[in-house]
């Protein structure tokens, strides 16, 4: 079977003040089977605006180009919105960093679940979303899913609201799901539970994921493989059993950075940006 | 320092810190690690003094935080917040956000202090006239800091300083925190969930779940594994 996703040559670019662009992701291209990819990077490296192309939910205002671009066979770069907006929700799904701005605070958690199986099935009686919900949330590991279904998201603690997130968006099981930063807002402990969730979904189901974070350690872990973005640009792609052996120096600059349990207590090393990175890659 | 004694903090009938006591040395860097909702940024809330119900018994630098006017503790304790976006004023450009307390509490020449100030944290004078949209959140969290040490305080409580960072600038962060708490003579009590964090920025440490201490533990037990409590150790994997 081909790649679930292919792209090629990918560039968003957003206006600045003078009339001109600002190239934030520049000369992109990924392909993505059934697997765990993983991608990292600092802020504004372009990781997030990656995803969201893939999903075409960037605003109006920013100016895409691409050569190819991909889904399961699905030409997205001539496709219409209409198209898109079938294949969003249904067939890709996203995961946001935080649950408190992504759940609609006036209305419980199980209407919303509801709600997104609905919109995939028209026909399905009441009490059949009713049943499903309540089984996604127990797929989610959510303990008293009941109880829970009936509650506001404020009600809810973070690792719950964020758990809630994930049900409602693999209850239409997507082949592809983006999860951006999915776990940066959630406790050590808690994190652990949403990342074995995940990785139940992925290989039960067989999606594709595409696991957004700055966490080298974390995605090095938990994905099979990892693209590591600078200033908009792939500066490396790796599997993620052989970080450590990563070559790029802002790799390697990211691995030093971080702190260990029991590392040295020597000042951290702190990353020096040499304008090549950000250059042709 | 910091002295805690048997504190209890209530919200509306739950207890969110239950019979709790530690005390930090001078100089000293002391670490609170747990799970959201275990109490530990309560505790430094408390502290400063912006939770009304407590009780128990709270000293700083020997005296009773009930009984010290809020202007006279400000001098001893500061706090570092978690989030630089929200706790800087969006329309004081940062100069005159890093010059208000010494204004307040009456500092001749604030604005050579300011200036000072911003070169100790590595920035310069020259930021002095920016609003903080114009900086990125590790150069916000520097201001931050900045602000808190206007008034040469003694102790300072650190909330998650850098856990809203990206890991290059939280190595930044931290040499910076590490370089000011030895320039200084700082005493720094720091809550954070990263135990990697606390282990690199901590002599000691006490872990909190459920508003309750677990266990205190000094940097050598925790890297050499003397661990007596289930739950440090399922920290620690999880790490």
């Amino acid at each position: 079977m081909s790649d679930l996703v292919q792209i090629e040559n990918l560039h968003v670019a957003f206006r600045n003040d003078d009339g001109g662009y600002n190239d934030a992701v520049r000369g992109v291209s990924l392909t993505l089977g059934r697997e765990k990819l993983g991608i990292v990077g600092e802020s504004g490296s372009g990781k997030s605006l990656t995803g969201r192309a893939l999903l075409g939910v960037l605003p109006p205002y920013a100016r895409i180009s691409v050569d190819t671009m991909a889904f399961d066979g699905i030409d997205l770069k001539s496709a219409s919105p209409k198209l898109r907006r079938s294949l969003r929700g249904g067939r890709m799904g996203m995961i946001l960093q935080d649950p408190k701005f992504s759940l609609n605070p006036v209305m419980t958690v199980g209407k919303q679940i509801v709600e997104a199986i609905r919109i995939g099935d028209r026909r399905i009686p009441g009490s059949d979303a009713k049943k499903k919900a309540l089984g996604i949330l127990e797929a989610v590991h959510i303990r008293e899913p009941e109880r829970v279904f009936s509650l506001y998201p404020h009600e809810l603690s973070g690792g719950m609201g964020q758990r809630v997130m994930i049900g409602m968006m693999v209850v239409r099981e997507p082949d592809l799901l983006i999860a951006d930063e999915p776990t940066s807002a959630l406790d050590v402990t808690v994190r652990t539970q949403v990342l074995s969730i995940l990785d139940e979904l992925v290989t039960r189901r067989g999606m594709g994921l595409i696991f957004i974070s700055h966490d080298l350690n974390l995605v090095s872990k938990f994905c099979d493989r990892v693209i590591v973005m600078y200033a908009g640009r792939i500066v490396e792609s790796i599997e993620a059993s052989r970080l450590h052996e990563a070559t790029h120096p802002y790799t390697r600059g990211l691995l030093s950075c971080l702190p260990q349990i029991d590392g040295s207590l020597e000042p951290l090393p702190v990353l020096n940006r040499e304008a090549s990175w950000a250059g042709a890659a | 320092m910091l002295a805690i004694g048997n504190l209890n903090v209530e919200f509306s009938g739950k207890l969110a810190v239950r019979d709790t006591s530690f005390a930090v040395q001078p100089g000293e860097s002391f670490g609170l690690v747990g799970e959201s909702g275990s109490g530990k940024s309560t505790i430094l809330r408390t502290v400063m003094g912006l939770n009304a119900t407590w009780n128990g018994s709270i000293t700083v630098d020997g005296t009773d935080v009930r009984k010290t006017p809020r202007k006279q503790l400000a001098k001893v304790v500061q706090m570092v917040f978690q989030d630089p976006y929200s706790s800087l004023h969006p329309r004081y450009v940062i100069g005159q956000q890093i010059a208000e307390p010494m204004k307040i509490n009456g500092i001749a020449n604030p604005e050579r202090r300011t200036a000072e100030l911003l070169e100790l944290i590595g920035l310069g004078a020259k930021f002095q006239f920016r609003f903080p949209h114009e900086l990125s959140g590790g150069q916000r969290q520097r201001v931050a800091i900045a602000r808190a040490l206007a008034l040469s305080p003694k102790l300072l409580l650190l909330d998650e300083p850098t856990s809203a960072l990206d890991v290059s600038i939280q190595a930044e962060i931290l040499n910076l925190l590490n370089r000011l708490r030895k320039e200084l003579g700082l005493t720094f009590v720091i809550v954070s969930h990263d135990l990697a964090v606390i282990s690199y920025m901590c002599e000691r440490l006490m872990v909190m779940r459920n508003a309750q201490p677990v266990e205190t533990l000094t940097r050598e037990q925790l890297r050499s594994g003397a661990i007596v409590e289930d739950y440090t150790k399922a920290l620690i994997a999880a790490a």
